[in-house]
């Protein structure tokens, strides 16, 4: 799961740059912090409302930040 | 290998950093809030800035964080397999591309210092220099924690906790550095 949590960020890293939409590397930024803290930061094995907390949390701070821009 | 769902005062890495983990993250997050205003008060001046800055270089931060983030998880990885010397030489390792990274952010800073773009030549090199600097010494304390615990492990009484909590925060840095990434290096 690491190696492909792994691939998976490099990929989306790639996509941002590639995509050159603001808004649309935001999305993707959300969506690694997300799978970092799912299972690099073992978020995955973790009670669910530290789990919803975090996802949570990352979540209001990209519509924030897509509504500020 | 499967886990049993941990309880509420048992978050992985410990309550103390994630208490920590969650306060960076909201002062960070009106770090992010800054930047943003100032990108959307002033684009013009912000994209002529975002011109001076290499997005390959940007992607080439992003990839040793994120190299680093996946050499220190699996370094957990076997710590919860009760590894600890290969928890040990995994977290070096981790350590070891985040210094790249600082090398690379090192060289970078004083480039941009060289060509006159300071504090105060205008909002967007201080908002790049502040908040990336900001980032760069959560860094070098994430470096720090990771080569400490790896190497002084007989000071700690519990280990795995000491472990599980300098990878902890060095996800942190990933994360952080993941929104500063396209709000800098993503062009209009």
């Amino acid at each position: 799961m690491r190696a492909a949590t792994w691939a998976l960020l490099v990929g989306l890293t790639c996509a941002s740059v590639a995509s050159g939409r603001l808004w649309l590397a935001l999305v993707l930024a959300a969506l690694k912090a997300v799978a970092v803290g799912l299972e690099f930061m073992e978020l995955r094995h973790a009670a669910r409302v530290h789990r919803w907390a975090f996802t949570g949390f990352v979540g209001l701070l990209t519509a924030g930040l897509l509504l500020a821009l | 290998m499967t886990m049993k769902a941990r309880a509420l005062d048992d978050p992985p890495g410990g309550v103390l950093l994630w208490l920590i983990v969650g306060l960076e993250l909201v002062t960070f997050a009106i770090v992010f809030a800054l930047v943003a205003g100032v990108r959307r008060a002033q684009p013009d001046e912000f994209a002529a800035g975002q011109g001076a800055l290499s997005p390959a270089l940007g992607l080439t931060l992003t990839l040793l964080l994120i190299t680093s983030g996946a050499l220190a998880a699996q370094g957990v990885h076997r710590l919860r397999q009760t590894r600890l010397d290969d928890t040990r030489r995994w977290l070096l390792a981790a350590a070891g591309v985040g210094a790249a990274f600082l090398v690379v952010k090192a060289v970078d800073c004083s480039a941009h210092l060289g060509a006159g773009h300071r504090l105060g030549s205008s909002d967007f090199w201080d908002a790049y220099l502040l908040a990336t600097g900001f980032h760069f010494v959560h860094v070098v304390v994430g470096v720090a924690l990771l080569l400490f615990v790896s190497l002084r492990r007989a000071v700690f009484d519990d280990v795995e906790t000491a472990y599980a909590g300098a990878a902890l925060f060095w996800h942190l840095c990933d994360v952080v550095w993941f929104f500063l990434f396209p709000l800098f290096f993503v062009r209009a």
